[in-house]
């Protein structure tokens, strides 16, 4: 009885296993990929050219105090907590602005099209009021808000460095419109209303009264000839959902993509960008933040990115803010076409484009 | 005559309290209850201790789980008496077994790997050693936690293999403590091997500048397209909860027909293996069908390593219904063969593991407090999955199922007075 139901045994694992050596060669061969995996897609979505787009880094400096800010969110209970439930520190940091640990991001965008006219755009709004304030004197932004010339916010995504200084864009045009990606908190809403949240140190104290409009992730928003917008449904720490980007097509050139964070990934972004928008597998240049290790922290997973990026055949790489100084060294040593900065107006190093400098293309 | 000492666990004879199919309803209802109090109160970012920041949480989880199952299937609850697991109320039992439990596990987190390990040998076990070092703090608990969780996933994949493929070969005659200390030195050294090889590289690529004279390059960059230790983490996982699936779906069929050791042994930790294996291969590539093949470099959904790593969640959460199954609905069916069983089981668990998958991403932000979507690289569904089957085997292998069963008298197994457990 033993003896046969041991040889039935055995038959059974051999049969078992070949049957899972079959299974696993199988299903993890290229002709299993391409019987069931539609082959990739070539991007169709027309966006028009430009004929050139300058991205002029307002302010880079999101925080000043990485381990004070790494802090605050540890005390609160790490990176899935809600941004609005943490006691951001704001008082007595040294190499802070003023005492406080906040900067912002802020980016302002114009564009040249193909008939000579200029077009002028504010990519994110930067954190501390005060701080972007300052930065917006600094670059004349305050007064390309006055009049109107630049025509709309662009806000990437709902984190505290980018959108949480709105109220230094609405200061000088509180009727701008404003374009937020789809996933925004009614928080969100609320502070672009003009609401206060006491635990975070934030406020708007001038309420929003011109267009608001939410952008999801279903297709290529157009936003003028040779520029149009795309937005991702991505959870990010903090509790934040959701980030969008530009997409430039300029004449001669090639396609040009600017960032806020890209929580998204640089990679999972241009490989959208291949699949649905027209000339997508020509990108010329990036610009932005890169999510890599904003806090200087790391993961492999970014040294994936580090070599794996040179197959996309970019010429230029403006970047900054949460890319990271080490991933900045790393992607130096790999030869990647990083455009150096000036290390001005309180960004650290030179290693990147920091505040006041810009990348043309 | 076979003499040798029985799994406590494996003599229990019960009885029910309360009719099925309400007492498997019951009883598991209370259990979800105590999970989602825990999580609440230990875990969640909303909460009152928020741990899981991730990896803090998800450390004490993982080693939560590990300890038990040393108590349980290796050290066979010694110290204490069979006469005090036998007679004690569930509940204070339940709480003295937890106590023990809490206990064992901060010694091995906060003195021997903080305060030992990671000061006179190895600095990423140890995050006041990382902080020491001039690390943000933040990260330097990120990262030693991950690598203190890694060493119990690994020692949660083997340690059962011991008791449930080799029945303790070749130490299967030994008693008390005797058995239990080589087991768990012997699976515990083989683990920490196992980890040399499977989690190390990582660490090497994790700092600045790589760290090659101290750790090797991570050997598996090129067919994992990802140089993230997760392509470990992902069939590591699915070999964890093979184990399981073995000893609770399948009760040790077939390798249960063998009956000479070492050979039943060899075989099942090699079945074990393969059927991992196939999980894991057959996840990555329902995943590829579901979103596209992954992107070497890139984040998110298409990264290679998330995609290793939600494969391990994947398995995850097959544990769950296979738990529920055999704990709270008595292993149903039972009056057929046991291939049959086994089928109609698998089939339950398929289908229960596709729900609550569905359920999980429908349902956990406001339950318990994550992030909407599948891939936010700062979350872990493991984590409260592995709590909740953590809380399923303290109520199972430390109160008896209370209060849907209870424990009937044993006398037929009892010869010695709290002792030895003779076979027929
Ligand atoms: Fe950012
Ligand atoms: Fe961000």
């Amino acid at each position: 009885m033993t003896d046969i139901s041991r040889r039935d045994f055995l038959k059974g694992l051999a049969v078992g296993g070949t049957l899972g050596y079959f299974a696993m060669a199988g299903v993890s061969s290229t002709v299993m990929k391409n019987a069931f995996l539609p082959p990739p897609k070539v991007g169709a979505v027309e966006i028009g050219e430009c004929k050139s787009v300058k991205a002029t880094v307002i302010s880079e400096t999101s925080w000043f105090n990485n381990s004070l800010l790494m802090g605050d969110m540890q005390k609160a209970g790490g990176l899935l907590v809600n941004q609005y439930e943490i006691p951001w520190t704001n008082t007595g940091v040294q190499e802070g602005w003023k005492g406080d640990n906040a900067g912002g991001y802020s980016t302002l965008i114009e564009v040249e099209q193909l008939d000579g006219k200029k077009r002028k755009f504010l990519l994110d709004t930067g954190w501390n009021v005060d701080w972007t304030d300052t930065c917006f004197q600094r670059e004349g932004i305050d007064k390309m808000l006055s009049n109107k010339e630049i025509e709309f916010l662009f806000v990437t995504h709902e984190h505290f460095d980018h959108y949480w200084g709105v109220e230094a864009t609405l200061k000088y045009y509180p009727d701008i419109p404003v374009i937020v990606p789809k996933g925004f908190y009614p928080e969100g809403f609320e502070l672009l209303k003009g609401a206060e949240f006491t635990k975070c140190h934030l406020a708007n104290k001038v309420p929003h009264t011109g267009p608001l409009e939410v952008r999801d992730s279903s297709k290529v928003h157009p936003v003028i000839p040779g520029v149009a917008s795309i937005t991702f449904d991505v959870p990010i720490i903090t509790r934040v959902f959701g980030e969008q980007a530009l997409v430039f097509n300029v004449k001669d050139k090639g396609l040009v993509v600017i960032t806020g964070c890209c929580h998204m990934g640089i990679i999972t972004l241009m490989e959208y960008v291949r699949e649905t928008i027209k000339g997508g597998d020509n990108i010329y240049a990036i610009q932005g933040g890169l999510h890599i290790s904003p806090f200087e922290d790391w993961d492999p997973q970014y040294d994936d990115l580090v070599l794996a990026i040179h197959k996309y055949g970019i010429q230029k790489m403006g970047c900054n803010h949460c890319t990271g100084y080490v991933t900045a060294e790393k992607m130096i040593a790999v030869n990647l076409p990083l455009v150096r900065g000036t290390a001005q107006n309180k960004s650290k190093r030179d290693i990147y484009l920091g505040n006041g400098d810009f990348l043309m293309i | 005559m076979n003499h040798k000492e029985y799994l406590w666990l494996e003599t229990r004879q019960f009885q029910s309290r309360i009719k099925q199919p309400l007492q498997g309803i019951v009883n598991f209802l209370l259990v979800t209850a105590a999970f989602l109090i825990c999580w609440r109160f230990f875990m969640d970012p909303r909460g009152t201790m928020r741990w899981y920041t991730p990896q803090y949480g998800y450390m004490y989880i993982r080693w939560i789980l590990i300890v038990a199952i040393w108590q349980a299937y290796i050290f066979n609850f010694w110290p204490l008496r069979y006469s005090f697991m036998e007679k004690t109320h569930p509940l204070i039992k339940g709480a003295v077994l937890i106590g023990i439990n809490f206990a064992v596990v901060g010694f091995m987190i906060w003195v021997f790997y903080y305060n030992f390990l990671g000061r006179l040998a190895i600095p990423y076990m140890s995050w006041p050693v990382l902080t020491s070092l001039g690390m943000t703090e933040f990260f330097a608990r990120e990262y030693s936690s991950l690598a203190l969780l890694m060493m119990a996933a690994i020692a949660s994949w083997l340690s059962p293999i011991w008791p449930v493929c080799f029945e303790n070969y070749p130490w299967d005659k030994l008693e008390r403590p005797s058995r239990g200390l080589t087991v768990w030195a012997w699976t515990f050294f083989l683990a920490t091997y196992i980890f040399l090889i499977l989690m190390h590289p990582h660490y090497n690529v994790l700092f600045y500048p790589w760290q090659k004279f101290a750790a090797a390059f991570p050997w598996w960059q090129n067919f994992a397209h990802t140089l993230s230790g997760n392509f470990n983490v992902g069939w590591v996982m699915c070999g964890t909860i093979s184990v399981w699936i073995l000893e609770v779906t399948f009760e040790r069929y077939p390798f249960c027909l063998i009956k000479k050791q070492p050979l039943r042994g060899i075989a099942g930790f090699f079945g074990v293996l393969i059927f991992a294996l196939v999980m894991f291969v057959t996840f990555n590539f329902l995943q590829d069908l579901a979103w596209g093949p992954a992107v070497e470099g890139a984040k998110r959904l298409y990264a290679p390593d998330w995609r290793y790593l939600h494969s391990g969640e994947l398995a995850c959460m097959l544990l769950i219904p296979v738990l529920v199954l055999g704990f709270y609905f008595d292993n149903w069916p039972r009056k057929f063969a046991p291939s049959v069983n086994i089928a109609v089981r698998c089939l339950i668990i398929l289908v229960s593991a596709a729900v609550l998958h569905y359920l999980y991403y429908k349902f956990s932000p406001p339950l318990l407090g994550t992030q909407p979507g599948y891939s936010h690289p700062q979350q872990f569904p493991m984590a409260p999955v592995i709590l909740w089957v953590t809380i399923m085997l303290y109520h199972n292998w430390f109160m008896d199922l209370y209060p849907g069963k209870k424990l009937t008298s044993r006398e037929q197994y009892l010869l010695a007075p709290d002792l030895v457990v003779n076979k027929a």
